[in-house]
Formats: structure tokens, C-alpha cells, sequence
């Protein structure tokens, strides 16, 4: 399979361009990037979800256009999303043969097929079970079945390796072996290295929506490839004149809270959180996703009300008070995942600039509204945080992601908060706006503000906080000093490989797991 | 662009209201003729709902057959407000429609109001009393009738238990209810009566069959082998799921059901109907008019005159009639008062 | 400043494109239609215009329109939080029921005995749309499926007090309440040759108030936010539950308001007559009017109209279900026809604004190139 310039527009932002990619038959390759580097849009091109402005997809020589997925299973490619598409409530082998009914029936001749099938790539997958007594790891196998049984060739795997835990994701490997020497071909989205260099045979990076080049894992190691991914020209992060303060903004002690997950397992998801950020100090948060970050953030914010512990800011609790109140007190929040808490995609950009602040000046008066004022103050922060867009009346929804989120971090920073929170504020947006809103940030701490950090991106957070912590499973298991760490070693203590203080070294042992995982490829 | 669309609104709106206040000059009473015959406004179900409807459309037929009358007929909607109902009289009225009959009690606030709009056209209003003078108010005895069809309930019942369906629970049908029970109790002290509504205010009870036809088997189910329905069209339902199971019984009411066309293929499994003769008293009020003699006041048309009876078609009460016939002696003599309210249990 | 007024004027020219896309294929179906039961369709719209434009038809319409309106505005503040009350049915007429009956057993003066009669309509409907409320938010159960089910209660609760010797008397072959005191009787608006329904200018201030919370206060904001966003509005500090009973409430206050025309205006009791279905029209005319006070207006007299003109066409000689056909074709229309112009306007838009950037970065490009 060959891709060559592949380019894909969105409103105001390109989100691929110049995209070339060979895969060959019968080798894992894999595709590697930060998050927002373009991967899921070229991926969605792929399996025929979206359709590129220019460039050509071409496979065993012939130039195709997919209009729908449709069309890609008809190539014999198949698609395993991060998120499971199965049904809770129904057997493994009703799922997989849900819509696919016509290709073995539905009985006996399915549960042949499907055990043949488990049976050739080593899947280990039992047809009669219900799929909600099925673990993670187990549902992903049925994914993967579910694409071989449609007589997939070609397996595009995004991000496999996120809900898994380290036991699992070798046995994904043994099994995507498996499949490669089957003469299949498999195309791994990630973003961790150590895993990348452990399976794959050939590595694309992609960063900035373009691929930047192609690597042979033999060839390389992992720091060659991060630097490869993140690039030499990020913007290095020398904020090091510190501004940290004695005078203690957000404190958080004991924190506890248990929540049932998809299954209605009530697990515990905060286990004993406690931390400190003074006026003037970027507390960073490294970890995997899902290790309890968003739900500190939640809990901080009110949205979740915390089983345990208290909530301290500016020396008054705040563990119970509802989330209005907390942010009239003076939180500041980006959240995550802007367009589920962050903005109101069909509504204008002043009706956005007033979401979350309505009780607050400029947007009301009383109990009313003030939309003159809250208009004048959205001009003023589309201009002074550089948000592009031809007005204010137009709907959020048709801005890019970077000036959605500019204008996010104006509308935050203009009522002053004391504290701001800020979940992976420069995560899907593009270079410029990234420095914009670092420069933001780094010129609030400086004026006092208190900021808890959490991100992916190690160099951003290596770069902005002055306090380095890293949550795993719902723990604050390590910290580590900004200056004298590296991302490798950031990295293994994300995985739960290294707690305690990260002392910096040159060789030391918080390095280890990452370098072993390049060694044993 | 909110503004924008706003002041387009707004003119809009200005535009409409400046529409409906200058366009005063000409009302529709205005237009229409005189004398077109009878205009009758139906209840819901419509014409051939082969019962309540049904039977004040026979006296239509029959007078446009014997006096050469025309005659327009219409059909209410369900969920119908007064204004609705105000309307449709009108209309009949204006276009010189004469005399205009509501056919049903929920005409009964309507045409006393149009009424006094028209005072030369006489109106008719099908089981409620009027008061304007020039209506004519057409109540019928229908506890009575029903009490006999309790009489044939009781006396046909193998089982000792019978089942009423109401369309609706009003006073009107709370009548037919009354009367069937009393009627069952008088003859077979230990029969059991199961009264039942298919809705307790919505004049949707009588064009619901598949409400009837649910009612019905439950109360099959629960061993009663004869069911009187009154609920005008939905009655259809509940005499399709009685035929379906032999050895039982339905009784029909306001038409005689038995000779329907439309319920020919369960006509085996009619006893008996309680016939409102609607089309009579439609017919006498037409007539009336016709030789402009127009009826007014309220009549009552009871059991003793034959206004209500029970219909013999089918034979299959013929054992019975002479119980039934001493029944009948007995309230058009006095010795039987029957209640036009039901006992309260 | 010119930049905003060509967004204005593609968006006036979709707002206007929607409801004409609509009303032209709803002609279009329904003439179809009436042509398949082989009668006259041009004959039909002129009979229907010429009708309803005469003057006694337009205070007919306007009067009928009355109760609509409200019960479109009642469904409309459910909409605009995501929230479906199809219990408006039940909770007007469970209202209007007991204020009835309060309004029977008191004699005071007018200025007096009317708000009572009109607050305790708004309470028990709200107490009424309320219960739905507290079971979403307390046991997480649909409000589809309460406010269906209240409406089943409500009627089998009026069903029992309706009844001689509970709350009801007899009179002739209905049931009905108390008659209210003269002194309840609300005021009307002459005009000729019918008067005008008093309850208009309540309806208007009602679409008024509608319109000033939802769009002028804070808390028309957090209730629309929620709306669009349950979990922007969650983030932003809106209290979700409680915005969910509160407008549960509201909904149910206002359709408390729309079997008070009739009450008040018409009937003065409440008997096995009142009308029933107020509530389900409602939905379809908040569909109609995209739950806009104006458009809910223009949809309710729309429907005023087509009830108006129907008994007409039956007059001559066409089928009565036509009108109903109409209003169901008209109400699919005007929802998809929003819905292709809302997503067209939504692209056309976005590539709008990214033209617009592009041009922005060229000039700029070359002022840096020129400089």
C-alpha cells in the first residue's frame, strides 16, 4: 500500500499535508506521532471516513478511492478503533457476526470460522461468551476477529496499546506476529517509542500533519526517534528565573474518590492524592491517560464530589462547593477535551466567551445579561489573544481547533484566576497558537498565578512546570525537579516502573524499562 | 444575523396582525343560502361507525326518501374543542342548512350557543336537553333498554358472570352501565357484572376498537360469556373478539347490530342490540321542519313508546322474550324504577 | 463591518429559505394527494384562503390559536434543554382541572378569583411536569417515559373526582364542575362581528417572558447552555440537575396556562367536554416555530388556519383528513427542511470563515514579502 500527498483541509487548519507512506505486504508498520500530529485524520483516509483534498492511495499497484468504509473492507482493509464498537449484552459471536451476517450465517458455519480463525492467529477467542464478561484485552481479540472474520488483509490498529496494561500489550504483539507472519499486514498507530521500536518493522513519524520521515527500529533508538517526533525546532523550554512564592494557592490533601466504571465496577480512581501549588508555580502531572488525571481535574473543578480529602484554596475548603462558586472564586479551566467542556459548538463566539462566567462581569448585570459588554470583551479577546476568525457572530464550531482554543485560554485568563487549570492546553493545535499559549501561561505565573499542569507532552511539561509529579493509578507515585530530568525518564516512571523521588542521572535506573524495551527488539 | 431576523420577524408578525384587523369589512355569515335541508354534524366515528352515528344517519336517509329532503352530513375529529364544534354548526346554519342536528351530547353546550346566533333555523340535539327555544332536545331512556339487555345477559349467561364496556365514562354511558346492571341483578341475583371503561374522559373511547377488542378478551379470559358494549364505533371491537370465541355472546347497542353489513361476519354472535331509535327521532324533527311545524322543547324517548327496545334480529332471544316482555311491562307500568346512575360498590 | 454584513445576509436568505422549502413541498405533497382522491387541489387552497381571511375566521383563529401558543411555549422550554415533556397533555388538563375546582368553591372578587384560579393551574401543572423532573434526576428514569405515564394518571385521577357526588356534578349526560362565579369570567376584546379571547394579551406576554429569560437573563443562559451542552454546561457550573427540575417546573407552570382560555373564556368548569390534545398540538407547533416565540406564533395560527379552513373543505365536498394530512406533512417539512439548511448553513459557514482566514494570511504574506 502507498500513500503519496496525501493532503486533508479543515476549516482553517490543514490537518495532513504532503502525507507519504509505503506499507509493505506482511510487516507491522507502525505510525507515530504526538497526539494532534495528524494521525487519526490520516488514519480516517484510509479506511475511507474521510476523503483527502489531494494525493493518492494506491494498493497492489491500483490507485483507489474509498467513499466509505465500505469500500475499504472491500480492499481487504479493516479498522480496530480505540474505542471497542461492541455490544455489552450480546455473545461474542453474535458480535461478530452483527452485519456481517450474510458471510457465514449465523450459526454453525460462524462459530466454525470464528474458532478457525481464533485458532490460525492464536487469539484465544470463546464464541459463546458474553462479551460484558470479557476483560480489555480479551475484547480487543474480538475486535481483531471481527475485522479477520470480514476477510481483512490489512489491519489498521489505533492506538491498541492505551488500555492495556504492560502483560497484555506483549500478548498483543505475540498475536500481531502472528497475523505478520500470516503474510497480514498491520498498521500500528502510537505514540510510546519503547512499544513502537519493540513490534514494529518499519516506522513512519508524522509530525505537524506531514510525514517527517521514515526509520528502520534496528537502526535507531528511542531518543533518536522522540527527537525525530517532537522535532528540533519546539520551543525549548527555559522559563527557569523562578517565581514560585511561599504563599500556598490550591491545596489538596488526601483526596479520595471511587467511581464505577463502564462494567459497574465501583473502583477507586483517586487513592490518597495530596499536593501543594503556591502563587507563581506551574505544577506539572505526568502519566499515562486514564491513570486518575481527569478525575483530580474534576474533583478540583466540582464536577465530581470527592469520597475523601480536602480541597484548600486560598485558605478556604472548597471540597464540597459547587463548581460556579469554585470558578467565581477564581479557578480557571482548559479543559481536555474543549469540545465536550470547553465550548458551545453551534452557538457564537460571545455566547462562548460568557459560558462558564455568566455570573460574572462583563457578561451580567444582576441577573441579567449584559450582551453589549460581553460582545465588546469578546472583540477584545479574539484581538489581544490573537484568535482568527472573521467575527465574533460566527459559530465556534467553524474556528480551528488552535483558535478555539486561544480563545478558550482568553476567556479563562480575563477574570484573573488564582488558579488555572490547564489539561493538555495545547493538545490538536498548531505551532504557533502552541507558543501563544505557553507565553500566556508563563506571563500569568509570573504575575502570581497558581497553575496545575497535566499533559502527554513531556517537553511541555518539563518545559512550563516548576513541579514535576507523576500520577499512576490514581496515585501521586514520584517527583521529579524540571531541570535536571529527561522525558525518557519521565516516561518510565509513568508506567509505574520507577516512584519516589526521580533523582536526575545520566544512566540511572528510572531510564531502564524504555532502554530495555529498544534492546530486546 | 439574530437581529436581522428578528426585525424580519417582527415585521412579519406587524404585517399579519395589520392583515387580520383590516380585513374586518367582510364576515363569512355573510354568503349563503336558504333552505338546503337537513345538516347534521356527526359525533366522532363518523357515519358508519354502525351504531350511534349510523342510526341518526337512517333518519336522514329515510327523509330524504319520504319528504325529498337534501341533506349535508359532517363528521367531528377527536380532541375537538367548543370552538370546533361552534363551527361546524355554523356552517351547516349559514349555508342555510335547516334544521342542523348535533348528534351527540358533546353538541349540547355548541348548539345552544349557535342557536341564539340563528334563531330561524331549529336545531336538533341527539341526548342532551336544551333550554334555547328554538332546539329540540332528543334524550333517550337508554337505562331502560339496557336494563333488558340485562335481562337477556342474565338469563343467557352460563357462567354467571356478564361484562359492560363504556366508551367513555360520562354521565351518558354511566346511564347504559345503570341500567344493565340492575337489569342482570332483577333476574339473576347471583350473576356477577363486570363494568368496565375503555378511557375515563376522552372522547377517543368511541373510536378506539383496538382498545375494545383488548377489554373484551381480558374479560373473556376471566370467564364472562356475555359483554355489553356501548361505545359507538369501538363497540366493532369488542363484537369481533366475542364471535371469536364460541359460546359467548355480545350485545350490541343504538343500531341493531345484528343487520350491519359491516358486522355481518360476526352477526352469529350478536344477541341482541339495545337500539336507540335516533333515526326516529331525527326522522320526526326533519319532518317538522318539512312541514314547518318545527318541534321544540325536550323529548324524552323511553322504553314505554318504543324510543328504546331491544332488537330481535337473529332469534336468538326468542326463548327469552317472554321474560323480557313481563320485564318491559313491569318499567313501563312503574312497578320497575330503573336508576339511571350506577350502584356505587 | 462589511464582513459582517455578508454573513448576514446568507444567513437572513437560509432563515428564509427553510420555512418557504418547507411550505412549498408540503403544497406539493398535500396537492398530491388530494389529486389521488381525484379532486381539485387549486380549488381546495382558494376555498381555504378565501375562508380563513374572512374576519369571523380570524378571531376564530386567533382565539384557537391562543391555548396552542402556550402549549407551544410550554414544550419549547422543554427543547431548549433537550428535555421532551410530551406530559404537557396531561399536566394542562390535570391543571386546569383543580383550578376549576378551586375556582367553583370560591366567590371573590374578579381582580382576586382570577390569579388564584391562574396560580393554581401553574402550581399543579408544575408540580405535575415536576415529578418527571425529580424522577430523571433522582432515579435517571426518561422523562419521555414519565410524562407519558403522568398523562395516564392525570386522566384516571380527573376521571375519578369527575364524577357525581366527588368533585363533580351532573348535568344532563355530562359531568362537570361548579360553574366559577361570574366574577371569574375573563375579559375579552371586542371586535366584530366575534369578540377577541382577553387570554391573547397573557399569551403574549407569556412569548414575551419566553423570550426574555431564555435570551436577556443568566439564567436563560445556563438553561439554553445545558441544552446544547450538558457537559459544557456541567464544566461552566451550571447545576444540571437542578436546571432539569427548574425548567421541568417552568414547562409545567406554563402549560398550567393552557386550558385557562377555555376555563376562563369558554366553559367556566371543567367537564367530560374539555378539550383533550392541546398538549400533543403543542409539540408539533414548538417543531414548527424551531421553539422562536415569533415562529411558535406564526405556527400556531398557522394551525388555527388549517383548522379553520378544514371543516370548510369538508363543505365542499373534500375529505376532512386532508387537514390532517396537511399539518403532519407540514410539520415533517419544515423539521427536515431546517435540518438541510441548518447543516448546509453550518458549511457553508466554515468554509466561509476559512476563505476568509486564507485571504487574511495571503495579505499579510505579502506585506511581509513587499516590506
Amino acid at each position: 500500500m502507498e500513500l503519496r500527498g496525501i493532503t486533508k483541509r479543515f476549516p482553517g487548519v490543514v490537518a495532513n499535508h504532503d502525507i507519504d507512506i509505503t506499507v509493505h505486504r506482511g510487516t507491522v508498520h507502525a505510525l507515530v506521532g504526538e497526539n494532534g500530529a495528524g494521525k487519526s485524520t490520516l488514519m480516517k483516509i484510509l479506511y475511507g471516513m474521510q476523503k483527502p483534498d489531494e494525493g493518492t492511495i494506491t494498493i497492489d499497484g491500483e490507485q483507489v478511492s474509498f467513499h466509505s468504509p465500505a469500500d475499504a473492507i472491500a480492499r481487504n482493509i479493516g479498522m480496530v478503533h480505540q474505542h471497542f464498537m461492541l455490544a455489552d449484552n450480546l455473545t461474542v459471536l453474535e458480535n461478530v457476526v452483527l452485519g456481517g451476517e450474510k458471510l457465514h450465517g449465523i450459526s454453525g458455519r460462524a462459530r466454525a470460522e470464528i474458532i478457525k480463525i481464533s485458532e490460525r492467529y492464536g487469539l484465544g477467542v470463546r464464541p459463546d461468551v458474553l462479551v460484558e464478561d470479557l476483560g480489555v484485552a480479551d475484547r480487543q481479540r474480538v475486535e481483531i476477529l471481527k475485522v479477520l472474520y470480514r476477510g481483512a488483509r490489512t489491519l489498521i490498529l489505533d492506538e491498541p496499546t492505551a488500555v492495556l496494561v504492560p502483560q497484555e500489550v506483549d500478548a498483543l504483539f505475540d498475536n500481531l506476529r502472528e497475523l505478520k507472519a500470516e503474510g497480514l499486514t498491520v498498521i500500528f498507530i502510537s505514540h510510546k517509542l519503547g512499544e513502537v521500536l519493540s513490534v514494529a518493522d518499519d516506522i513512519t513519524v508524522i509530525r505537524r500533519g506531514t510525514t517527517v520521515g521514515s526509520v528502520v527500529p534496528s537502526e535507531t533508538t528511542p531518543k533518536q526517534l522522540a527527537e525525530l517526533m517532537v522535532g528540533t525546532e519546539l520551543p525549548s523550554p527555559e522559563t527557569r528565573e523562578s517565581t514560585v512564592t511561599d504563599v500556598e494557592m490550591l491545596k489538596v490533601e488526601g483526596l479520595r474518590l471511587t467511581s464505577a466504571d463502564a462494567e459497574g465496577v465501583e473502583r477507586t480512581v483517586l487513592d490518597d492524592v495530596s499536593l501543594t501549588i503556591h502563587k507563581g508555580e506551574v505544577l506539572g502531572i505526568a502519566g499515562v491517560e486514564g491513570n486518575g488525571q481527569a478525575e483530580l481535574v474534576e474533583a478540583i473543578m466540582g464536577m465530581r464530589d470527592p469520597d475523601g480529602g480536602v480541597i484548600t484554596l486560598d485558605g478556604i475548603d472548597i471540597s464540597h462547593l459547587p463548581t460556579r462558586t469554585r470558578r467565581e472564586d477564581g479557578i480557571g479551566y482548559i479543559p481536555e477535551d474543549r469540545h465536550r467542556h470547553g465550548l458551545l459548538l453551534e452557538a457564537p463566539l460571545w455566547e462562548n466567551r460568557i459560558l462558564g462566567h455568566v455570573t460574572e462581569k462583563p457578561n451580567a448585570k444582576g441577573r441579567l445579561l449584559d450582551l453589549k459588554a460581553a460582545r465588546v470583551d469578546t472583540e477584545r479577546i479574539v484581538r489581544e489573544y490573537d484568535v482568527r476568525t472573521p467575527g465574533i457572530e460566527v459559530t465556534a464550531a467553524s474556528l480551528s481547533g488552535g483558535n478555539q482554543q486561544k480563545l478558550i485560554v482568553g476567556r479563562e485568563m480575563s477574570h484573573h484566576p488564582k488558579l488555572l487549570i490547564a489539561a493538555h492546553p495545547t493538545r490538536g493545535v498548531d505551532v504557533g497558537a502552541q507558543a501563544q499559549i505557553w507565553d500566556q501561561i508563563r506571563e500569568a505565573r509570573h504575575e502570581g498565578l497558581a497553575v496545575l499542569l497535566i499533559s502527554a507532552d513531556l517537553d511541555e511539561l518539563i518545559g512550563l512546570s516548576d513541579t514535576l509529579r507523576v500520577m499512576y493509578r490514581g496515585r501521586l507515585v514520584a517527583d521529579a525537579d524540571p531541570a535536571t530530568i529527561t522525558p525518557e525518564e519521565l516516561g518510565s516512571a509513568m508506567t509505574g516502573a520507577a516512584t519516589g523521588h526521580l533523582a536526575a542521572s545520566d544512566n540511572g535506573s528510572a531510564a531502564g524499562p524504555t532502554s530495555e524495551e529498544g534492546e530486546s527488539e | 444575523m439574530r437581529r436581522v431576523s428578528k426585525i424580519v420577524a417582527a415585521g412579519i408578525a406587524t404585517a399579519a396582525l395589520t392583515l387580520s384587523l383590516s380585513a374586518c369589512g367582510e364576515s363569512s355569515t355573510e354568503s349563503g343560502g336558504k333552505d338546503k335541508g337537513v345538516g347534521l354534524a356527526f359525533d366522532v366515528g363518523g357515519r358508519d361507525d354502525h351504531s350511534f352515528n349510523e342510526a341518526a344517519a337512517r333518519g336522514v336517509d329515510k327523509a330524504e326518501k319520504d319528504l325529498g329532503v337534501q341533506s349535508k352530513l359532517m363528521t367531528a375529529k377527536n380532541g375537538e374543542t367548543e370552538a370546533d364544534r361552534e363551527q361546524r354548526l355554523s356552517s351547516l346554519a349559514e349555508a342555510g342548512y335547516n334544521p342542523v342536528i348535533g348528534v351527540g351530547f358533546n353538541y349540547g353546550k355548541s348548539v345552544n350557543k349557535v342557536a341564539k346566533d340563528f334563531p330561524d333555523t331549529t336545531f336538533g340535539v341527539v341526548d342532551s336537553p336544551s333550554e334555547v327555544k328554538n332546539v329540540y332536545g332528543m334524550v333517550f331512556a337508554e337505562h331502560e333498554g339496557s336494563y333488558l339487555a340485562g335481562v337477556a345477559a342474565a338469563l343467557k349467561s352460563k357462567t354467571h358472570k356478564v361484562g359492560f364496556i363504556g366508551g367513555v365514562n360520562n354521565a351518558l354511558i354511566q346511564k347504559f352501565q345503570a341500567g344493565f346492571e340492575q337489569g342482570v341483578k332483577d333476574t339473576d341475583p347471583k350473576a356477577k357484572v363486570t363494568s368496565e371503561y375503555l378511557y375515563a374522559n376522552d372522547d377517543k373511547g368511541f373510536n378506539d376498537p383496538a382498545a375494545a377488542k383488548g377489554k373484551a378478551k381480558g374479560m373473556l379470559d376471566g370467564g364472562i360469556d356475555v359483554i355489553y358494549t356501548a361505545a359507538g364505533q369501538s363497540g366493532n371491537g369488542s363484537i369481533e373478539t366475542v364471535a371469536g370465541k364460541k359460546g359467548t355472546w355480545a350485545i350490541g347497542v343504538d343500531s341493531d347490530q345484528y343487520l350491519q353489513p359491516g358486522l355481518a361476519q360476526y352477526k352469529s354472535s350478536i344477541l341482541t342490540s339495545v337500539m336507540k331509535n335516533v333515526d326516529v327521532a331525527v326522522y320526526d324533527l326533519v319532518k317538522s321542519v318539512h312541514d314547518k311545524k318545527p318541534l321544540t322543547g325536550n323529548k324524552a324517548y323511553t322504553l314505554k313508546d318504543n324510543g328504546v327496545r331491544l332488537s330481535t334480529s337473529g332469534g336468538f332471544i326468542d326463548d327469552i322474550q317472554a321474560k323480557i316482555d313481563a320485564a318491559k311491562k313491569k318499567i313501563a307500568s312503574g312497578d320497575v324504577k330503573v336508576s339511571d346512575t350506577p350502584a356505587k360498590q | 463591518m462589511k464582513k459582517f454584513a455578508r454573513f448576514d445576509k446568507n444567513k437572513l436568505i437560509l432563515g428564509i429559505a427553510a420555512p418557504v422549502l418547507a411550505i412549498v413541498a408540503a403544497l406539493l405533497i398535500t396537492s398530491v394527494i388530494i389529486l389521488a382522491t381525484g379532486k381539485d387541489p387549486l380549488y381546495a387552497y382558494s376555498v381555504m384562503v378565501d375562508f380563513g381571511s374572512k374576519s369571523d375566521s380570524q378571531v376564530w383563529i386567533i382565539n384557537k390559536a391562543v391555548p396552542y401558543y402556550l402549549s407551544a411555549v410550554a414544550v419549547a422550554i422543554g427543547f431548549r434543554m433537550n428535555l421532551f415533556n410530551i406530559g404537557v397533555d396531561g399536566q394542562y388538563r390535570i391543571a386546569a382541572f383543580f383550578a376549576a375546582v378551586v375556582g367553583g368553591a370560591l366567590t371573590l372578587p374578579g381582580f382576586l378569583q382570577i390569579p388564584i384560579i391562574i396560580i393554581v393551574a401553574m402550581l399543579v401543572g408544575s408540580v405535575w411536569a415536576g415529578i418527571a423532573g425529580l424522577l430523571k434526576t433522582t432515579r435517571g428514569v426518561s422523562e419521555v417515559i414519565t410524562t407519558i405515564m403522568l398523562n395516564a394518571i392525570a386522566a384516571a385521577v380527573i376521571g375519578y373526582f369527575l364524577q357525581e357526588g366527588r368533585l363533580a356534578k351532573k348535568d344532563g349526560n355530562l359531568f362537570h364542575t361548579p360553574n366559577l362565579p361570574g366574577s371569574s369570567h375573563f375579559f375579552t376584546i371586542p371586535t366584530m362581528p366575534k369578540p377577541l379571547d382577553g387570554f391573547l394579551v397573557i399569551a403574549v406576554v407569556v412569548g414575551f417572558a419566553y423570550w426574555f429569560v431564555l435570551n436577556r437573563t443568566r439564567f436563560g443562559f445556563d438553561l439554553r447552555t445545558v441544552g446544547q451542552s450538558e457537559s459544557a454546561a456541567e464544566a461552566g457550573g451550571v447545576n444540571v440537575k437542578r436546571m432539569i427540575v427548574t425548567s421541568m417546573l417552568l414547562s409545567g407552570a406554563a402549560a398550567g396556562l393552557i386550558g385557562m382560555p377555555t376555563l376562563l373564556g369558554v366553559s367556566y368548569n371543567y367537564g367530560t367536554d374539555f378539550p383533550v390534545g392541546i398538549g400533543f398540538t403543542g409539540i408539533a407547533i414548538a417543531l414548527l416555530g424551531r421553539n422562536h416565540p415569533i415562529g411558535m406564533a406564526a405556527g400556531a395560527l398557522l394551525w388555527g388556519f388549517l383548522e379553520r379552513t378544514g371543516t370548510q373543505l369538508e363543505f365542499e365536498e373534500y375529505e376532512q383528513e386532508i387537514v390532517g394530512v396537511m399539518q403532519g406533512v407540514i410539520v415533517l417539512c419544515v423539521v427536515i427542511a431546517y435540518e438541510l439548511v441548518r447543516r448546509y448553513g453550518l458549511r457553508l459557514q466554515q468554509r466561509k470563515v476559512g476563505e476568509e482566514l486564507a485571504a487574511q494570511a495571503r495579505k499579510t504574506e505579502k506585506a511581509e514579502v513587499s516590506s
